[in-house]
């Protein structure tokens, strides 16, 4: 059996089906190329009707977007009734495909996940081959939400009764990510807001900075970062609640007073030489494996009642509840997680350390649970074990707690009084970060843009403030500190859509090109030491030197044609497209400098000038 | 129904449903009891009953489907389902070879392939959604999650011709060139081409006009120029923004430009997001609602128009349905029909074991 069906066949067998027309999705690029390959070769021929109205549809689209009459693959699509839609085509090509999809004239199409949403594509069926996508570096599963999308484009109103969603395995494929997918409910999405320094400077520009807070209050991520803040208060109620009979006894803070005695009692007391040998991990849990917790082992889970330390080693020790009812006395550090989760646990003295209806009670409770229980997060203090200063040793015998009235009550309660104590804490502390981070995420910026010299003390903006919020694209700083560091001073329009070039691409997929000038190779070396310096502040661009070169070449040399650019180097036509058009949106942002930097702005219009023509021409 | 009627049938349905309906309408609501639960429903969804109502009914039906043969003695709950659809005319009932449980048999090929063909053309209608998300636009901001492929453009339409007839400006948002581009020929075929202009990052074809394209980033900056004093286009007769596949506020790199927009907004201009089903678009209005003057409402369903069905096909050629049911089982990705799991089984076994990445 081969590790997936030939394309060839796929088609055949949807063909043969009814299930046509149909779009199936391919892991990448080259896969759906491979595959119109493997139909060139065959023998496949579409009947002259079909054949003819393809070409009408082609001739039609060719009428707006010229550049399409010189695709290579016009033939065969023609031939065949299948194409292939991805990021590397041309946008004119991909229109033409979807003009062909959308009058019913193709049978197939190949096409790569990342097919956008909203671009009307509709077909009777949707073939999946993959479950995970590479994003940036790595495979991720796809969500439920990517999955209902791709598979959503089954169907088309109006012109279906029914839409298929089928899947054909590929190596690699997990085929309960795609069927939890299908039927599941799709993800939540969460806010992705982050503070970049244009829209410091706008808001800034606009807003004294006492009302910055009240404005990013109004954003998506707070709103989200309140329902966060909602569900801990709710715990911090509950937390405070169980506080309640902890409240001041003969001294008011006598629960710090405890713990103060408790250690120094601890300390004083001689131990085996092994005592508090436990790593931190295990110290940690220690405090949390009370009678009753629930915990998990490499095996099962269990549920504590009772700790003690051995005899001999004085190593901390548990008597475990099994699933199944067996007692096991074991070392603490058997445990593996502890989870957030208690049972009421009567304490006895004698084996098995509680009642029996309780022990029956936990069995039953052990065998009922959930299988996925949250677990608590532990934090380790590697610092716990710092020797408790020698004068509160000395002075034990000054503690009041030994003569207390309320000794055996606070001795008792202590533990669960600090845990709780502690947790409120973290709670308040969580709270108050949930609600300040935006602040303090944009006092950060502020910060930087001070320094550099964008806004004075009191956060207005310089006259360098003025002109640089105009410039609001990705890796603005290095943009507007080559400008004031008059790298670009008389620049010509290749240099300076080249560098530009280098700024915007964000693409790390390898291919050769033509070299740069001279000019280029020393000016690029300038830019990658400012954006090396802006480091901390600033994630560099990837400045590459070829896809400045080849710019520069598009812009140099206006009897350049696109087909004569393209034999220059191994980049796919669609990520030549969207190279240039980025790099005009750059441009076209000096070119709003105008006011402040005329022969900038002049430099940058003439670029995009000499850049908008062939296929960059044909859309808006 | 009734507000009475369908806190009734509220009260029939055992409490999972209830949490799973309440799911993206109410945060925490594992935290309440069944009558806090409902209560809670049905304030949520006040401003949109149609959408609590339509989910309530997949999901009984969905049950329903799991649980076929559920033995006459728990009749309250059997008895309410007939009458729930009949409720509800909106939502149409599913083919009737849909209705399969895992207690009957797998379906077969031949059915599950059944029923593919082109619908005899109808005269438009619009949906009770559609009719439902423009009626609300005259009052509040909405925001719009239904299926891919469901007809929200039409909504983007209608609202468009509404606002250009009392004179005012619209602008229509996309997150993508191509998709602008797309909009700016369609909608000039429907306007009339000296009512449409298209804005891109160095281009602007009418920017006059009433009706302007344009994606999100450059709206975003249109905002911060008219807050920073230089007003450009005109912002004043701004009396509609629509943003489409507003889904894209969930984008790693680009969604901030949508909370930057959203948050900027001219508080004058109604507002209309169109977003595919997403998880939790109660927040998004919940969070328009509490930023904006208007208060927003959601209109929201999970029901294809078109039924979608799902199947296998074995590199040998081999067909199978996916599941034992014709259509997608939500909620059971276990009910796997037993021939598309033997085949996939065997798939596993020849392709080898160490499939890891
Ligand atoms: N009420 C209706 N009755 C019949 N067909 C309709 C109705 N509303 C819309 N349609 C048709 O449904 C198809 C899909 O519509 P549209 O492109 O607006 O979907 P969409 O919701 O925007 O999907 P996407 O998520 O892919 O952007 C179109 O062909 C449209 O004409
Ligand atoms: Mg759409």
């Amino acid at each position: 059996m081969p590790p997936s069906i030939h394309p060839v066949d796929l088609v055949a067998t949807l063909r043969q089906k009814n299930l046509t027309p149909a779009i199936i999705f391919l892991t990448s690029r080259r896969a759906c190329d491979e595959a119109m390959q493997a139909f060139e070769r065959s023998q496949v021929v579409l009947p002259k009707a079909r054949q003819e109205q393809i070409a009408g549809v082609l001739t039609q689209v060719t009428a707006q977007f010229p550049s399409i009459a010189e695709h290579p693959l016009i033939g065969t699509v023609q031939r065949i009734g299948v194409a292939a839609h991805h990021a590397g085509h041309l946008p004119s090509w991909k229109i033409a495909v979807e003009e062909l999809m959308r009058t019913g004239s193709l049978d197939a199409v190949f096409a790569t996940t990342t097919l956008a949403a909203g671009v009307d594509f509709p077909a009777r069926t949707v073939v999946v081959t993959q479950s995970s996508i590479r994003k940036a570096r790595d495979f991720t599963d796809l969500t439920a939400s990517e999955i209902q999308q791709l598979a959503g484009r089954a169907g088309r109103r109006g012109k279906d009764l029914v839409g298929f969603a089928v899947i054909t395995p590929s190596p690699y494929i997990d085929l309960t990510v795609l069927t939890k997918g299908l039927t599941g409910q799709p993800e939540a999405i969460h806010s992705q807001f982050v503070i970049s320094y244009p829209m410091v400077l706008n808001l800034l520009k606009a807003h004294p900075r006492e009302q910055i807070q009240s404005i990013l209050a109004k954003s998506f991520a707070q709103f989200q970062l309140n329902q966060r803040t909602a569900v801990l208060e709710t715990k911090l109620d509950g937390l405070r609640a169980e506080m309640e009979p902890f409240g001041p006894r003969v001294c008011s803070d006598w629960i710090t007073q405890w713990q103060i005695f408790d250690q120094a009692r601890k300390r004083k007391k001689p131990r085996g030489p092994a005592a508090r040998q436990e790593s931190p991990d295990v110290a940690a849990r220690l405090n949390f494996l009370t009678p009753g917790r629930v915990i998990g082992l490499v095996r099962g889970r269990g549920i504590i009642l009772r700790q003690y330390r051995s005899k001999g080693q004085h190593a901390p020790m548990v008597t475990l509840l099994r699933e199944g009812g067996a007692l096991n006395e074991c070392p603490a550090s058997i445990v593996t997680q502890v989870f957030d989760r208690t049972y009421e646990c009567e304490e006895t003295s004698t084996y098995p350390w509680t009642t029996p209806q309780t022990l029956e009670h936990l069995t039953h409770q052990l065998a009922e649970l959930p299988p996925r229980l949250p677990i608590l997060p532990i934090l380790i203090h590697p610092e716990e074990d710092v020797p408790l200063d020698s004068s509160i040793i000395h002075t034990l015998g000054d503690f009041p707690c030994p003569s207390c009235p309320s000794r055996q009550a606070c001795q008792r309660d202590f533990p669960r009084a600090s845990r709780v104590r502690q947790e409120i804490q973290r709670h308040t502390k969580s709270i108050q970060a949930l609600q300040t981070s935006l602040w303090h995420r944009f006092q950060e910026r502020i910060d930087v843009l001070e320094r550099f010299g964008y806004l004075n003390a009191t956060a207005q903006l310089t006259t360098d403030g003025e002109w640089a919020r105009l410039i609001r694209i990705d890796h603005s700083l290095l943009i507007t500190e080559l400008i004031r560091a008059e790298a670009f001073g008389a620049i010509d329009p290749p240099l300076l859509a080249a560098i530009m070039a280098s700024i915007a691409h964000d693409d790390d997929r390898p291919g050769s090109f033509p070299r740069g000038s001279a000019g280029l190779v020393t000016l690029l070396f300038q830019v990658r030491k400012l954006a090396e310096s802006l480091m901390p502040h600033e994630e560099p661009p990837m400045l590459r030197a070829d896809v400045a070169a080849l710019t520069e070449r598009w812009v140099a040399d206006q009897t350049l044609t696109w087909i004569g650019l393209a034999r220059l180097t191994t980049m796919a036509e669609g990520d030549m497209f969207r190279l240039f058009a980025r790099t005009i949106e750059f441009l076209s942002q000096l070119k709003t400098l105008k006011g402040t930097h005329p022969s900038l702005a002049e430099s940058a219009d003439r670029a995009i000038a000499a850049m908008r023509r062939g296929v960059l021409e044909e859309l808006p | 129904m009734t507000t009475h009627e369908l806190e009734r049938l509220l009260l029939q349905q055992p409490v999972s449903l209830l949490h799973r309906l309440a799911r993206g309408r109410i945060s925490r609501h594992f935290r309440s009891g069944k009558r806090k639960l409902i209560d809670l429903l049905l304030h949520a969804s006040a401003e949109n009953r149609p959408g609590l109502e339509s989910d309530l009914i997949a999901l009984i039906e969905e049950q329903t489907r799991r649980q076929p043969a559920a033995p006459a003695e728990k009749l309250p709950q059997a008895q309410a389902r007939p009458r729930a659809v009949a409720f509800l005319p909106t939502a149409p009932r599913p083919h009737k070879t849909e209705d399969h449980g895992h207690h009957e048999p797998p379906v077969s090929l031949h059915e599950w392939l059944s029923g593919i063909g082109v619908p005899p053309a109808q005269p438009f209608v619009p949906d009770a959604w559609q009719v439902d998300a423009l009626a609300r636009l005259a009052e509040t901001d909405v925001v719009v999650s239904v299926p891919t492929g469901s007809g929200k453009t039409y909504v983007a339409i209608e609202a468009t011709a509404r606002a250009m007839r009392e004179n005012r400006t619209v602008i229509y948002t996309s997150p993508l060139k191509a998709l602008s581009n797309t909009k700016f020929t369609e909608f000039s075929r429907l306007f009339g081409p000296d009512q449409v202009g298209i804005l891109t990052g160095d281009r602007r074809e009418n920017a006059q006009a009433s009706l302007l394209i344009m994606t999100t980033e450059i709206l975003r900056n249109l905002l911060y120029d008219a807050a920073g004093g230089e007003i450009d286009v005109r912002l004043d007769t701004l009396g509609l923004v629509i943003m489409d596949e507003s889904q894209y506020l969930a984008d790693p790199e680009r969604g901030v430009v949508w909370e930057e927009t959203l948050i900027f907004c001219p508080s004058q201009a109604r507002l209309l997001l169109l977003s595919a089903s997403i998880g939790n678009p109660q927040d998004i209005a919940d969070w328009l609602t509490a930023i904006r003057p208007t208060p927003c409402s959601l209109i929201r369903h999970t029901k294809r128009s078109v039924p979608l069905r799902a199947g296998y096909l074995h590199p040998n050629e081999k067909l199978t349905p996916l599941f034992r049911t014709t259509g997608i089982p939500y909620g059971q990705p276990h009910l796997l029909h037993p021939e598309s799991k033997r085949l996939f089984a065997e798939y596993e076994e020849e392709t080898g074991p160490s499939r890891s990445r």
